[in-house]
């Protein structure tokens, strides 16, 4: 096992800069999820890192190697690709033992390798099928079994659950999690579905148009993401936001989106103040939005008209319009049905929302 | 049901007006080969005749049809193994890296009409004493080989996932092992069709052959020029011989059809 760092690391194609001075640092053991929406270049960037792309300038480390220019086979590691690139010449069991045959394993070795990985995986039935005769969810095992059986000190995965069906996704996201504490190995993982990457990241690299945006534990992009693509991107559904004016009236902070307006908590104050009479973007998490309870008054109380609401058994995704501003909350089932075009009173929870410098789209709170 | 049938015969009757037209230069030599060379000159055209084999007898017997029959393949085959050898790894290298200028040259060497190199070529071989060496034969016969496997090749290799070399790469081998262990086994089909048809091309090649080659290393297509002598043209040893050479190209052919009609639509679109 191994930790990779990635230096200053920029990848031009032509004119395009794909990834931009990119500067991390995955620790050993790690499950690191390399997040953003396609076009981004996380996928440009691992595969920086397997070695299949020649990087423009900057340095990359596996362990304590400087690995720039070195072919993927001598790195080390082991990768699963979204198609899953298996032989469709050979059987399960000869994918398996590929990588270590043309390393020159002794043929007990190899054996005894591929037959844990089949154990762990359970594919001990489907060893001596071909790929095409396999359903999407055990091809992707048998990448998988691919990767492990090589012991190699890092994985990389590039979208590997991206052709297989929700229910399988869910299913095997879970798995991959296990996996990784069984091997404890450190995972490189991109995907563009911030489920995902919540779901199994012990840590999370946010990334947009080339450039890191933000990186820490799930909860803490979730909780203080540091601008508005990252407020944006993490959560589903994703965070509501509208173009206000901060105003400051007597010592009291607010924020007035013309069609309401709410007064700010005094903790914030002091970050808040000096941004007084500038125009901000306020950002609420659906799921910070709920349903106005009479006779408690916690200044946040606004008007909205009922547009969609979806009922997911457990909850609802309510589509409201406030003036010129569309938003969805996120709720428990109310007692009382919300009927369409009904006009009803909300609360935002004020200790859970976020302001942005409308120009320069960072977190002010 | 017979609203349908009229459009069907009149269909059938043009399939089978084309094919007639197609085929006329053909059954007029596979009949002429079985005629005697009064029923081939008589006028009007006899259909009905006492077939004879003596034609063939001629060519298999008088001639000696067995030796042109090897110098053809050695050649075929010498220069399309060449070919293939040269050609599958250049058609990966174009096919991965994009080198469209490599294609567009090499096309441009088979659009160029092959008489203009066979001036040059006469001349540094015949300096080099290479006339009448199989050496001649098989570098001329891969200027109509080569282009063939490198475009067929090309255009199926980018067919196949990159993923796969990337994988393989990653797994431990380097880009030629991976070329070797995983991309080629994959390209059964696609060299299948650049050899057979590389193949007959060179089969059926006639002029660098004629030019190139003497008596020692005659190919078959040459060979038909035995018939015709000043004083008249055996015409039924002509189209007997000419049968006789067509007929591998035609196994061949039918053999493979499945691949070789896939390879020339896949050069035609996606090329």
């Amino acid at each position: 096992m191994a930790n990779v760092i990635l230096k200053n690391v920029v990848k031009r194609f032509n004119a395009v800069t794909a990834v931009d001075d990119l500067s991390i640092e995955i620790h050993d053991r790690e499950f690191a999820v390399l997040v953003g929406s396609s076009g981004c270049g996380k996928s440009t960037a691992l595969r920086m890192i397997a070695g299949l792309e020649a990087i423009t300038s900057g340095e990359i480390f596996i362990g304590d190697t400087l690995v720039n220019d070195m072919a993927p086979k001598d790195r080390d590691i082991a990768m699963v690709f979204q198609n899953y690139a298996l032989y469709p010449h050979m059987n399960v069991r000869d994918n398996l033992g590929f990588g270590l045959k043309i390393r020159k394993f002794s043929k007990t070795e190899i054996d005894a390798r591929v037959q844990e990985a089949a154990d762990i995986l359970g594919i001990e039935d489907l060893l001596e099928r071909k790929p095409k005769e396999l359903s999407g969810g055990q091809r992707q095992r048998v990448a998988l079994g691919r990767a492990i059986v090589r012991k190699p000190k890092v994985f990389l995965f590039d979208e590997p659950l991206s052709n297989l069906d929700a229910k399988l996704r869910v299913a095997m996201r879970a798995e991959i999690s296990k996996l990784h504490r069984r091997l404890g190995a450190t995972i490189i993982y991109v995907t563009h579905d911030q489920v995902e990457a919540m779901t199994m990241a012990d840590r999370i690299f946010i990334m947009h148009k080339g450039a890191l945006q933000q990186t820490g534990l799930p909860m803490e992009v979730y909780a203080k993401p540091v601008n508005l693509f990252v407020a944006g991107f993490i959560g589903s559904p994703a965070m509501n936001f509208f173009d206000a004016h901060l105003v400051n009236e007597a010592g009291q902070l607010f924020i007035d989106g013309g069609s309401f307006r709410v007064a700010m908590p005094e903790d914030f104050r002091a970050n808040l103040v000096a941004h007084a009479g500038k125009e901000v973007v306020f950002g609420v998490r659906p799921e910070d939005i709920a349903l106005h309870r009479p006779g408690a008054d916690v200044g946040s109380t606004i008007s909205a008209k009922a547009e969609v609401v979806e009922l997911l058994g457990s909850e609802i995704f309510a589509h409201l319009s406030c003036g010129a501003y569309g938003l969805v909350a996120r709720m428990a089932v109310p007692k009382q049905p919300i009927g369409v075009g009904e006009t009803i009173q909300i609360d935002f929870n004020m200790a859970n929302m976020h302001v942005f410098d409308k120009n320069t789209s960072d977190a002010i709170v | 049901m017979k609203k349908k049938f009229v459009p069907t015969l009149l269909f059938y009757l043009l399939v089978l007006i084309i094919a007639l037209i197609v085929l006329f230069p053909f059954l007029w030599m596979l009949t002429s080969s079985f005629k005697t060379q009064v029923d081939i000159i008589s006028w009007p055209p006899k259909l009905f005749f006492e077939p004879t084999l003596q034609n063939y007898r001629k060519v298999f017997e008088e001639q000696d049809f067995l030796k042109y029959f090897l110098n053809s393949t050695v050649v075929g085959a010498v220069a399309v193994g060449m070919s293939l050898l040269l050609g599958l790894p250049a058609a990966y290298s174009i096919s991965r890296y994009a080198q469209t200028k490599l294609a567009v040259f090499i096309l441009l060497a088979r659009l160029m009409p092959g008489i203009s190199f066979l001036m040059p070529w006469y001349i540094i071989f015949s300096r080099l004493g290479l006339i009448d060496s199989y050496v001649a034969l098989i570098l001329s016969h891969m200027l109509i080989a080569l282009p063939i496997v490198v475009w067929i090749m090309s255009t199926y290799f980018s067919t196949i996932p990159r993923e796969l070399e990337e994988s393989a790469m990653v797994d431990g081998a380097t880009r030629q092992m991976a070329f070797l262990k995983i991309i080629l086994p994959l390209s059964g089909p696609g060299i299948i069709t650049a050899t057979t048809l590389s193949f007959i091309f060179s089969w059926n090649n006639f002029m660098f052959s004629q030019v190139l080659s003497m008596e020692r290393t005659k190919t078959l297509p040459i060979a038909v020029y035995n018939f015709l002598s000043y004083a008249e043209v055996d015409w039924g040893g002509v189209m007997a011989a000419a049968v006789a050479i067509m007929a591998p190209a035609i196994i061949l052919t039918m053999i493979f059809q499945k691949y070789v009609v896939k390879g020339l639509t896949m050069g035609a679109v996606k090329g």
